[in-house]
């Protein structure tokens, strides 16, 4: 249901930003030099990073707001009141349930009635909206951010910023920034039982293997590991260190060092070492073959029963959904194992950029543009927004000491901390909500980790990284062709993909599949993907 | 007249009773059985989603609850009467039902019986506009476009004005009044009655078990909807219960998107879930036995012409 509604939507998105083109590109010839005169209503005039932004006048914001069940939106939130005598900004949500978040954004930017801010959106996917010129081209307007300018600067993030220009050189999405990369899914093992059979914590994918073997040997009738997430994310997570990606990191083309051509990623030969690997695992019993379209309740009821030993997790679930469910289990522990090395080495392949905001085009026509900018870029971008939004208001949500510790006070709580206080950080103040800054210093990111986390980041902080590959942006026309292949090649590659793991279909048909998939466009896609490259690189050196 | 003719027949008399033949029976028994099958597995979900709602979470985790709460438990029941949000989003629905369904039903009646009348010049057309309806629309931002011109965004009107006639609903209801005979109104008329006369006190009267089918369809549909409230409304306290639901159901199992930071993620309890699941469908379900007699025998009516 939901993806034939976000067929749908795309599909009238597209229609719709065609007839937006026609009919306004005549209107729009002043591109390039930015006029900011009558503007500036409310706007400091020397705003610089590290200042507190205070409106001269009061002004009003909308932004489209990701409304979580758990933590429904209150007007009555700290948050918003603390916004509010801190800068002189009042902030009015759009409340958007959680649940349909990205197809009423589709329609309120495709009806041209979307708020000045789009908050909770993921690098890429402003690729959509870029052409019906709904959108800002915020790259032109850097300058009245100072805290993001530093950032930039400070955390050497330009060769990431890069990364999300489009055809015109220019990038659309402010993403939220981290200041290092930050894995936290991986796969979890019951560490009990891997102490019993004197098993060490696996540290390559040959390792989990073998781990999985030896746990099969000791429990011939259950398969050690049944996955949730439907693999999305063990795949996402293997195809790191395997050099490729899949499951939720899949990218249609990945760019070939050696060559310096994109080539297509589904039939590359790291893709393929990486199925033959899962493989192995299914055929030898080692992995639930419903891992890749089982719910999660049903692969967490595995695990809390002990019909499986490893599962895939992050921090929270960890905490969340095993450590409860195995109580009924004596003895029973279970622990994240760092990220195993593949054949390319230890190492990651992780974007630092997080889920950030668009802001319609519109909102640069108002007069009160400039203030606005200078607002996001507090919140959002300096240590004191980073800061508030994640831990509210010191002395009245949470304690800073002397050496720099912050503590929530002793009747609010979040996650693990004070998990019997009667308020909750999330639900009572509105902090930590989601959808204002993600990301921020490292030192702040780990200030809410458990002890464990910290210890889990510090065990793969010594991988290399993986470069993220160059941008190749596609013109509209090139998107719209491009499109036109992604989904029947990406529709296909799924499916093969689990044939070939299921055993489903035999390995030694893989060229056969690559065939068909030359069939349905992959060979004029990569073209089109190594075009739009070269040309990037000849505008942009 | 038909139904006097009816009334004065004498009972018939029953003749002695033979046994049902074999064939009979056993279609009966394999009727009976596949019926019971059909019953099983709709009623298996639900009664599951009961036991869920008055079970430990630890107990749902591992898969025990069946049909039995395990670990019975009523707080979260507690819990979820004394959220406003939840009941302020009950008292939405409700209103909203309510209208919606008045106003609803007010036009497809008038409607359905203007269409019934085959004198009425240009019926063909009439019926045309509506059943072009069931085929085509505008679209998804055309609608939405058109709503926020009209001013309706963030209005109770956004979601009780469009699609207010379902034209299948519309059809069975101008069958109904095709059916009644025509020389009841053509009585009325001579003592006197105008047109309006003749619908309030003659065919409205006779219609009470189409009246009354519509009204099941129609509010059931309304208190189920969700899709018009999630696009016209902006604000939460807005929101039907329906929305709320659904946000906590969808919203959970996809909330597991890449990259995204702790606390986001955080899955809502499978007891919570299951109590307001069991909340949002109580008044549907102490409503439905009581109007599907009439369902029945409406339906019926409708379906076959004279």
């Amino acid at each position: 249901m939901r993806t034939k509604w976000n067929r749908v939507l795309t599909a009238l998105t597209a229609a719709c930003l065609v007839v937006g083109l026609t009919a306004c590109g005549e209107e729009e010839g002043t591109a390039g030099g930015v006029d900011l005169e009558g503007k500036k209503v409310g706007a400091m005039t020397d705003f610089k990073a590290g200042d507190q932004f205070k409106a001269t006048q009061p002004v009003e914001f909308r932004v489209l707001y990701s409304d979580h069940p758990n933590y429904p939106v209150k007007n009555d939130w700290l948050l918003w009141s603390e916004i509010a005598s801190r800068t002189g900004v009042k902030v009015t949500p759009t409340i958007v349930p959680s649940s349909d978040y990205e197809q009423k954004r589709s329609l309120v930017v495709g009806a041209g009635d979307a708020p000045e801010i789009i908050a909770k959106t993921y690098p890429n996917q402003e690729d959509a909206f870029v052409a019906s010129g709904a959108i800002l081209a915020v790259s032109d307007y850097l300058d009245l951010m100072p805290n993001l300018k530093a950032k930039i600067e400070k955390w050497k993030l330009q060769p990431e910023f890069d990364t999300l220009r489009q055809e015109d050189g220019k990038f659309y999405l402010l993403p939220g920034v981290h200041e290092e990369r930050w894995q936290d899914y991986t796969l979890a093992f019951r560490t009990d039982e891997l102490t019993r059979l004197g098993l060490a914590t696996p540290k390559t994918w040959d390792e989990v293997y073998g781990v999985l073997k030896a746990l099969k040997a000791a429990h011939p009738d259950v398969y050690p590991l049944s996955d949730r997430f439907e693999g999305n994310s063990i795949l996402n997570v293997a195809a790191q260190s395997f050099g490729t990606t899949a499951g939720w990191g899949y990218e249609q083309a990945q760019f070939d060092e050696s060559t310096k051509k994109f080539q297509y990623t589904g039939t590359s030969p790291e893709y393929k070492k990486l199925v033959e690997f899962f493989h192995k695992l299914v055929a030898e019993g080692l992995m639930d073959p419903e891992s890749f379209t089982q719910k999660d309740e049903p692969a967490i009821q595995k695990f809390a029963t002990g019909k499986s030993y490893a599962i895939s997790s992050n921090a929270q679930t960890i905490v969340n959904d095993y450590r409860p469910a195995i109580k009924g289990i004596p003895g029973a522990t279970v622990a994240k194992i760092p990220v195993p090395a593949g054949p390319k080495g230890d190492v990651l392949r992780v974007s630092r950029l997080e889920n950030g905001l668009m802001i319609s085009a519109k909102a640069a026509e108002s007069d009160r543009f400039v203030s606005m900018m200078q607002f996001i870029d507090w919140l959002w971008y300096s240590d004191e927004g980073a800061e508030f939004v994640k831990w509210g208001v010191k002395g009245t949500t949470y304690d800073k000491d002397a050496s720099g510790k912050r503590a929530l006070k002793a009747d609010i709580g979040f996650g693990g901390m004070n998990p019997d206080a009667p308020k909750k950080l999330q639900r009572d103040f509105g902090f930590q909500g989601g959808v204002f800054a993600y990301g921020g210093s490292t030192e702040l990111l780990q200030s809410m980790f458990t002890e464990e986390e910290i210890a889990f980041q510090k065990a793969i902080s010594g991988k290399k990284s993986l470069s993220l590959g160059p941008p190749a942006p596609f013109s509209d026309e090139e998107r719209e062709q491009a499109t036109l292949w992604e989904t029947p090649l990406k529709d296909s590659m799924k499916q093969a993909t689990l044939q070939f793991i299921l055993g489903d279909r035999d390995l030694s048909t893989w060229d056969a599949y690559v065939q068909e998939m030359d069939g349905k466009g992959m060979g004029q896609y990569t073209q089109l993907v190594n075009a739009a490259h070269e040309r990037y690189k000849q505008k942009n050196g | 007249m038909v139904i006097t003719e009816r009334q004065q027949k004498p009972a018939v008399v029953r003749p002695p009773r033979i046994g049902d033949t074999r064939s009979y029976r056993v279609f009966r028994a394999v009727n009976v059985f596949v019926l019971l099958v059909v019953v099983a597995l709709t009623l298996y979900p639900f009664v599951n989603i009961v036991a869920q709602s008055f079970s430990d979470e630890q107990a749902i985790r591992t898969g025990r609850v069946n049909l039995l709460p395990q670990g019975f438990n009523v707080k979260t029941y507690e819990i979820i009467a004394s959220d406003s949000a939840f009941w302020n989003s009950y008292l939405n629905t409700v209103v909203y039902t309510v209208t919606a369904t008045a106003i609803s039903l007010v036009l497809t009646t008038t409607y359905a019986y203007v269409l019934s009348k085959h004198h009425l010049k240009g019926r063909g057309t009439l019926v045309g506009i509506a059943v072009f309806t069931m085929f085509f629309n505008g679209g998804l931002i055309p609608n939405y476009v058109l709503i926020s011109e009209l001013g309706m965004k963030n209005t109770l009107w956004a979601v009780v004005l469009p699609n207010a006639i379902s034209v299948f609903n519309l059809l069975v209801m101008k069958a109904f009044f095709e059916g009644l005979p025509k020389e009841l109104e053509e009585a009325a008329t001579v003592d006197g009655l105008n047109t309006y006369g003749v619908l309030f006190r003659i065919v409205l009267p006779l219609s009470k078990a189409v009246i009354a089918t519509m009204v099941l369809f129609y509010a059931v549909a309304n208190w189920n909807s969700w899709f018009s409230a999630f696009l016209y409304f902006d604000r939460s306290d807005l929101f039907p219960v329906t929305v709320y639901l659904r946000n906590m159901v969808a919203g959970a199992t996809t909330a597991a998107s890449m990259g995204s930071e702790q606390g986001d993620v955080a899955q809502v309890n499978s007891n919570i879930k299951a109590v307001t699941m069991v909340l949002t469908v109580l008044p549907v379900l102490a409503i439905y036995p009581f109007i599907q007699r009439y369902f029945v025998s409406g339906v019926m009516l409708g379906a076959v012409k004279q």
